[in-house]
């Protein structure tokens, strides 16, 4: 008798069974829809969220190719412009946007300094003596630079805010994605083998961050920027040091969701590597919630940036950021409030925008979760 | 529970420690030091250095600095209020800060409250919509955003309330009428965040079925809301109110600055300008231990309020 071991199987030994025969499956009528497609089907209709993912790529083309639409750079200092209100060109027909700005003068010197450039006068007064008028002053007219056209205006500096406003939201939003995406790595491998292993590790690994976010948040990221100084990476990573813990969390969860299950088994006993199951057959599940929370975590980065700029801690100058420029618009706000007008509108769209962009994406991704806030 | 409580201290006192030693390092890591000055003669230099402890090595300075923040003393103030204790300080800007933040969380309360049970009951219609597209704007649009427009238009434009917070040293109708608007600055983002949660929590306890009950034993909707649904859907709200106190308090920082009022957000902002960092590090640390224990009031609420969570006890 043969022993067991010399028998060889060889590819020529098998032969197809049923390659003749017809298949009598029904194909399969419209194209499969994945994950994504499902998702994008669902987000579609939800009309607010897509307005509002408009909204953050309108701001995100300004941010990229705004500064470069006019002459001046975010430096160009104009000494004998500075505090010039916004002047844009057609809409200054209406009456809004076009170089003018209230002031109050004395009655005398309106048919003499301010001759051509005043726009109407509001109301007459009487102070000390002297008779008083609140006017619309043109100020282009007035410093005799009535070819020019600053559409958002300038600051003390005399530097355009347009060019400042669109550089700055830039920066912001480099800032923002800077640390949203240092955050979302640490978190996902640190999330990832604290809730893949389990055990021992995860009780260590959980502790230390329990211990991390009992420190105030602002706290830690005040003394981080008092010993590094304030600049984009400083800032980013100062909202990094407790900002990765959240990513942790929701990704440990995911993997005590699905390390169990039976497909992972099957896989580990075909002898899938540890580093296979965690990338390729668990992580993926996450991919939607991942997705949300990176869009939530944006607007959070971007607010905290400018909470940073009040504090003192913003981007040095000369660089602009949406917080740096609401600082300084702060300060001339009764007198200059175009200064803070639009770096205010700018940030209140995308905070809002990118609310309503993360419900969108959340409903979309997992429609079990709608309409819960 | 008490067992838990001591854990709890413990865990606080580890953290707190963690942030001295945090503060220690980077306050004795910065360049330069007070007694760099080339003209002061080397004597006055070493005088200096030796009050200070400065010639000693860092680990026994480490030791020095521990002992006084055990004490919460944490040395005189350098640049902002010359020779003035960081202490003194604090005592003179904590209580402006404190009334300030209290009447925020007074007036979030109640009508964070209200608008939550109005958007709950009348739910899906068009007052629900309305209060959800306020919460959404009012939880996006930063504080300090509301604090500029409110300071422009309402104060400025208007010239209905004060811009800035008047002189008063007494909390009279004067000093009040100018804490108007920094209050409602504040209180906007509360206010969303607890009518988004007051209206979850009561649209599920009104869908609940011991509302069933009691609407089959013969109470009318309106009775069995307010005696039954409401009272429920209240409970775990002291634990969202005491987070909303801290982020107040933070918030609160730029708030003042932007009212020019003399709290601890001004004294803050200007020692980290001025690099006054033993104020900024006795200011963060009073900000650490109000955090700490903001954070250990809620994981106590959480069995006082609700019973049926267990605290620390054994599985």
């Amino acid at each position: 008798m043969k022993n067991e071991k010399d028998i060889k199987l060889t590819e020529r030994d098998f032969e197809f069974v049923q390659l003749e025969e017809d298949i009598k499956d029904q194909k399969f009528e419209g194209e499969a829809i994945g994950f994504f497609k499902d998702a994008f089907m669902r987000f579609r209709k939800n009309k607010g969220s897509l307005v509002a993912f408009i909204f953050i790529a309108i701001i995100a083309f300004f941010s990229i190719f705004g500064p470069a639409m006019n002459e001046y750079s975010f430096r160009e200092q104009n000494p004998k412009l500075t505090f010039m209100p916004p002047r844009i060109p057609g809409i200054e027909k209406l009456g809004i946007f076009d170089g003018s700005i209230e002031r109050n003068l004395r009655k005398t010197s309106l048919e003499t300094k301010y001759k051509d450039s005043i726009v109407k006068v509001v109301r007459e007064y009487e102070e000390r003596g002297t008779e008083m008028v609140v006017a619309r002053v043109n100020m282009y007219k007035y410093k005799g630079v009535e070819d020019k056209y600053f559409w958002f205006g300038t600051d003390y500096l005399g530097r355009d805010q347009w060019t400042r406003l669109w550089r700055g939201t830039r920066i912001s939003f480099a800032i923002a994605l800077l640390a949203v995406t240092v955050n979302l790595v640490i978190g996902v491998v640190y999330g990832s083998i604290s809730g893949y292993y389990g055990g021992m590790i995860d009780v260590v690994m959980q502790r230390i961050v329990e211990i991390l976010i009992s420190i105030p948040r602002f706290v830690i990221i005040i003394l981080f920027l008092l010993y590094m100084g304030a600049g984009i990476v400083p800032i980013a990573l100062s909202l990094v040091l407790t900002g990765w813990v959240g990513m942790n969390y929701l990704i440990r969860a995911q993997f005590y969701k699905y390390k169990g299950q039976e497909y992972v088994l099957a896989s580990r006993t075909l002898g899938a590597t540890d580093s296979r199951l965690i990338f390729r057959h668990i992580l993926p599940n996450a991919i939607g919630p991942i997705i949300t929370s990176v869009t939530f975590a944006v607007p959070v980065a971007i607010f905290s940036e400018s909470f940073l700029a009040y504090l003192g801690l913003g981007i040095q100058a000369p660089e602009p950021s949406i917080g740096v420029l609401l600082a300084e618009g702060q300060k001339e706000l009764l007198n200059y409030p175009h200064l803070i007008l639009f770096p205010a509108i700018v940030i209140s769209i995308l905070m809002i925008s990118f609310n309503l962009f993360g419900n969108g994406l959340r409903d979309a991704f997992d429609p079990t979760l709608r309409g819960q806030e | 529970m008490l067992r838990y409580i001591v854990q709890r201290l413990i865990a606080m006192a580890i953290t707190f420690f963690i942030i001295i030693s945090i503060s220690f390092f980077i306050l004795r890591l910065m360049p330069g030091s007070f007694a760099d000055d080339p003209t002061l003669p080397r004597e006055v230099v070493e005088q200096l250095e030796d009050k200070y402890h400065l010639n000693e090595p860092l680990i026994i300075q480490y030791g020095y600095f521990l002992k006084d923040a055990v004490k919460l003393d944490f040395g005189v103030s350098l640049k902002v209020e010359p020779k003035r204790t960081v202490g003194e300080i604090l005592a003179s800007k904590i209580p402006i800060t404190m009334q300030l933040n209290l009447f925020a969380m007074l007036f979030m309360i109640p009508i964070g409250i209200i608008l939550g049970i109005i958007a709950a009951i009348r739910k899906n219609r068009i007052s629900d919509h309305l209060i959800s597209v306020v919460v959404v704007l009012f939880i996006s649009v930063p504080s300090f955003v509301f604090a500029s427009g409110l300071q422009y238009i309402v104060a400025f434009k208007w010239n209905l309330l004060p811009t800035v917070l008047s002189k008063e040293q007494v909390l009279n109708w004067a000093r009040f009428k100018s804490m108007i608007l920094p209050i409602l600055a504040l209180s906007f983002s509360g206010i969303a965040t607890i009518t988004r949660y007051v209206r979850s929590e009561l649209c599920e306890a009104l869908n609940s079925e011991y509302m069933l009950l009691a609407k089959s034993k013969g109470l009318t909707q309106l009775q069995a809301t307010i005696r039954h649904a409401m009272r429920n859907s209240f409970v775990p709200l002291a634990n969202i109110i005491i987070p909303i106190f801290t982020s107040i308090l933070f918030g609160s920082l730029v708030i003042e600055k932007i009212f020019a009022i003399p709290g601890m957000g001004g004294v803050l902002i200007n020692a980290i300008n001025a690099k006054d960092h033993t104020l900024t590090i006795g200011l963060l640390c009073f900000y650490s231990v109000i955090s700490l224990m903001t954070v250990l009031i809620v994981d106590l609420s959480y069995g006082i309020i609700d019973p049926r969570i267990r605290i620390g006890g054994r599985k």
